[in-house]
C-alpha cells in the first residue's frame, strides 16, 4: 500500500495542489520568479473568453463523437469475437493490434499519412479529401476528423478487448435461458446482452472519457502542432509550454475539473450498483 | 439460413480485421518504398521492396546521406530505441512492484475505508495528464529532472497505477482465504504463501496489468518530448515526435515500425492471458 501512495501522492497530489496555487497568481516566463497572488483574475479572464466557450464546445464534441463511436464499434467487435468461428484467434489478435501498436510512435505514421509530403503518390488524393471537407465543414474540420479517427481506430480496439472479457465474465447460463426466453436476436441483444455489459460499458466510457480528455498528444501531433481548432487541453499546452503563460494555463487546465468529478460519481453510482447488490 | 449466416459472420470478421489492419498495412507499404516508387507508385502496394529506411535507421554516425535526391538526415535511433527500452521496463517494474503490495492490502487485508481507498485511487485515473502537465514541468525543472529517465519513468508509472491497483485488487478480493490458510498450517510464512502461492495465481492478472502499462507508456508522446529534450536521452515517440520536416517521411514511417514491432509481438504473445486477467479480474466483481 505505501509505495503506491508515496507514488501517487507525489506524483498528482502534489502537483495538483501546486497548480491551484498556480492558477490564482500571475506567474509566467515574463514574470520570471517574482508572482503575485491574483485571486480568481485568471478564471475571470477565461469566462470571459469567447475563445474558451468555443474550445468547451469542441472538447465537448470530440467526447461525445469518439465515445460513441467507440463503444458502438467496439461492442460490435466484442459481440464478434464472442462467437466461436474457426478464424476468431487470428481476428482477435488483428483487432488487439491497434492498441497494441504504440500510439506515440503511430500517431507520427498517421500524420504523414493523413497529411502527406507534396511529392507522395497518394498526396493528391488526401489533399483533395482535406480541402473538399475543409469546404464543407469549415476549416480545422479536416483535423479533427482525422484526429477523432486516430482516436477511435485505437480506442475502439481497446474497449473491443475489453468488452469481450467482460463478456466473458458473464456466466454463459444467463445466455442459455435468454436463448429460451426471447424471440429473436435483437431482441436478447436488447433485453439481455446490453443490461448485463452495463457495468463494463461504464468503465469503457470512464477510460474513453480520460483519453479524449487526455491524449491532447494526438491532436498535438496529428495538426503538426499548430492550433487549428482548440482542445482545452491543447489550448493550455500550447499556453503553458509554448507561449510560457503557466498561470493561465494552469486555470485553463483545472476548468477541467467538475466535469471529471461529475464523471467520477456517475461511473461510481453505474459500475458499483451490480456489485452492492451482489455482495 | 444457416449458411447465409456464417458467411455473414465471416464477413463481418473479415471487415473487422481489414478495418483494424489497414492504418497498419499502410505505413509498412510506405516504409519499404524507394524515394522513386513512393512519388509514381501505387499507395497501396510496392513493387520493388527495399529495406534501405529501415538500414539507414541504423548508421547514426555517418553524414546526412543523399539517396535520389533527397537528403537523409541521420538520426540516433538506435540510442532511442535503447532508452525507449530501458523506461518501459523500469517502468513496469516499478508500477508492478508499487501496485501488487497496494492491491493485495485493499482487496485482502481490507483496511478501514479500504472502499474509499480504491476509489480514490482509482479517479486519480481520471486527472487526465492534460491538467497535471503544467506543475509536472515546474516540479521537474526545478528539481534538475530533465532530461533524465528517472522522472518520465515515475510519471509513467503513476499514470499506469490505477488500473493496475484495481485489477489486481478485485481479483485478490475474491479469492478464497483457504488458499493462503492452507499454507500457513502447512508452515509457510505469509510471506513466502504470497510469494509462492498467490502471485503465480495472479500471474494472468499481472500479466493484465503489466499489459497495460505497456500500452500507456506505449501511447504517450507528449510527456516524452516534453521533458526528454536531449537528443540522446531521447525515446523513439520523442525523438520521431519532434517532426523535424528534414526528417524524411518514409524513414520516419520506417522507425515507427521498426519501434512497434517488438510490442506489438510482445503485446500478441501475452494477448491471451491480458483477456484472461482482465476477465478474472471482472469475475471477481468491480
Amino acid at each position: 500500500m505505501a509505495p503506491a501512495l508515496l507514488l501517487v501522492l507525489g506524483v498528482l497530489a502534489y502537483p495538483i495542489a501546486w497548480e491551484v496555487w498556480l492558477s490564482v497568481t500571475d506567474f509566467s516566463s515574463i514574470t520570471g520568479d517574482g508572482r503575485r497572488f491574483v485571486g480568481l483574475a485568471n478564471y475571470r479572464k477565461l469566462l470571459a473568453d469567447a475563445l474558451f466557450w468555443h474550445a468547451s464546445l469542441i472538447t465537448l464534441v470530440y467526447f461525445l463523437v469518439t465515445t460513441a463511436a467507440k463503444l458502438a464499434l467496439g461492442t460490435a467487435l466484442a459481440l464478434l469475437l464472442q462467437r466461436p468461428s474457426r478464424a476468431r484467434a487470428l481476428v482477435f489478435l488483428a483487432v488487439f493490434l491497434p492498441w497494441a501498436y504504440p500510439g506515440g510512435v503511430t500517431v507520427v505514421a498517421w500524420y504523414w499519412m493523413l497529411n502527406p509530403p507534396i511529392t507522395t503518390a497518394y498526396s493528391a488524393f488526401f489533399g483533395g479529401i482535406k480541402h473538399s471537407v475543409d469546404a464543407v465543414l469549415g476549416g480545422g474540420a479536416y483535423a479533427f476528423l482525422s484526429v477523432a479517427l486516430f482516436n477511435v481506430w485505437r480506442g475502439s480496439s481497446f474497449t473491443a478487448i475489453f468488452l469481450l472479457a467482460g463478456l466473458n465474465a458473464i456466466p454463459t447460463e444467463l445466455f442459455d435461458y435468454a436463448r429460451l426466453e426471447t424471440q429473436s436476436a435483437a431482441q436478447r441483444l436488447r433485453a439481455v446482452t446490453l443490461p448485463l455489459l452495463r457495468p463494463y460499458m461504464a468503465l469503457a466510457v470512464f477510460l474513453s472519457f480520460t483519453t479524449a480528455f487526455g491524449d491532447l498528444a494526438n491532436v498535438w501531433m496529428l495538426t503538426g502542432g499548430r492550433v487549428v481548432f482548440p482542445l482545452i487541453g491543447t489550448y493550455a499546452y500550447w499556453l503553458g509550454i509554448g507561449a510560457g503563460r503557466f498561470a493561465e494555463a494552469a486555470a485553463w487546465s483545472l476548468s477541467l475539473v467538475p466535469l471529471l468529478a461529475a464523471a467520477l460519481v456517475l461511473l461510481f453510482r453505474w459500475f458499483d450498483a451490480p456489485e452492492e447488490a451482489r455482495a | 439460413m444457416r449458411g447465409r449466416q456464417r458467411w455473414a459472420q465471416r464477413g463481418l470478421l473479415l471487415a473487422a480485421a481489414v478495418y483494424s489492419l489497414f492504418p497498419i498495412y499502410f505505413i509498412t507499404v510506405q516504409s519499404l518504398k524507394t524515394p522513386q516508387e513512393d512519388v509514381f507508385g501505387s499507395p497501396f502496394y510496392v513493387i520493388d521492396p527495399t529495406l534501405e529506411n529501415y538500414t539507414d535507421l541504423f548508421d547514426s554516425d555517418a553524414e546526412p546521406s543523399v539517396r535520389g535526391y533527397v537528403v537523409v538526415p541521420r538520426v540516433p535511433f538506435v540510442v532511442w530505441l535503447l532508452n525507449s527500452a530501458i523506461v518501459l521496463t523500469s517502468t513496469l517494474v516499478v508500477t508492478l512492484v508499487a501496485a501488487v503490495p497496494a492491491a493485495y492490502a485493499l482487496g485482502r487485508l481490507r483496511p478501514p475505508g479500504w472502499r474509499w481507498w480504491r476509489r480514490l485511487l482509482f479517479a486519480t485515473y481520471v486527472v487526465p495528464h492534460t491538467i497535471l502537465f503544467i506543475p509536472l514541468y515546474q516540479v521537474v525543472l526545478t528539481l534538475g529532472l530533465d532530461d533524465s529517465h528517472l522522472a518520465i519513468v515515475l510519471i509513467y508509472s503513476t499514470m499506469a497505477l490505477p488500473f493496475a491497483v484495481w485489477i489486481l485488487s478485485a481479483y485478490y478480493r475474491h479469492l478464497p482465504r483457504e488458499i493462503e490458510e492452507s499454507a500457513l498450517v502447512e508452515g509457510a510464512s505469509p510471506a513466502t504463501a504470497f510469494t509462492r502461492i498467490i502471485l503465480p495465481m495472479s500471474r494472468n492478472v499481472l500479466v493484465a496489468a503489466g499489459l497495460f502499462t505497456v500500452g500507456t507508456v506505449g501511447n504517450d508522446f507528449m510527456l516524452a518530448s516534453i521533458f526528454l529534450l536531449d537528443r540522446h536521452k531521447q525515446t523513439v515517440a520523442a525523438g520521431l515526435g519532434v517532426m523535424d520536416v528534414s526528417l524524411e517521411e518514409l524513414v520516419a514511417v520506417a522507425g515507427v515500425n521498426l519501434a512497434a514491432i517488438p510490442i506489438a509481438l510482445l503485446c500478441a504473445l501475452f494477448a491471451r492471458g491480458y483477456v484472461r486477467g482482465l476477465t478474472a479480474a471482472m469475475l471477481e466483481g468491480a
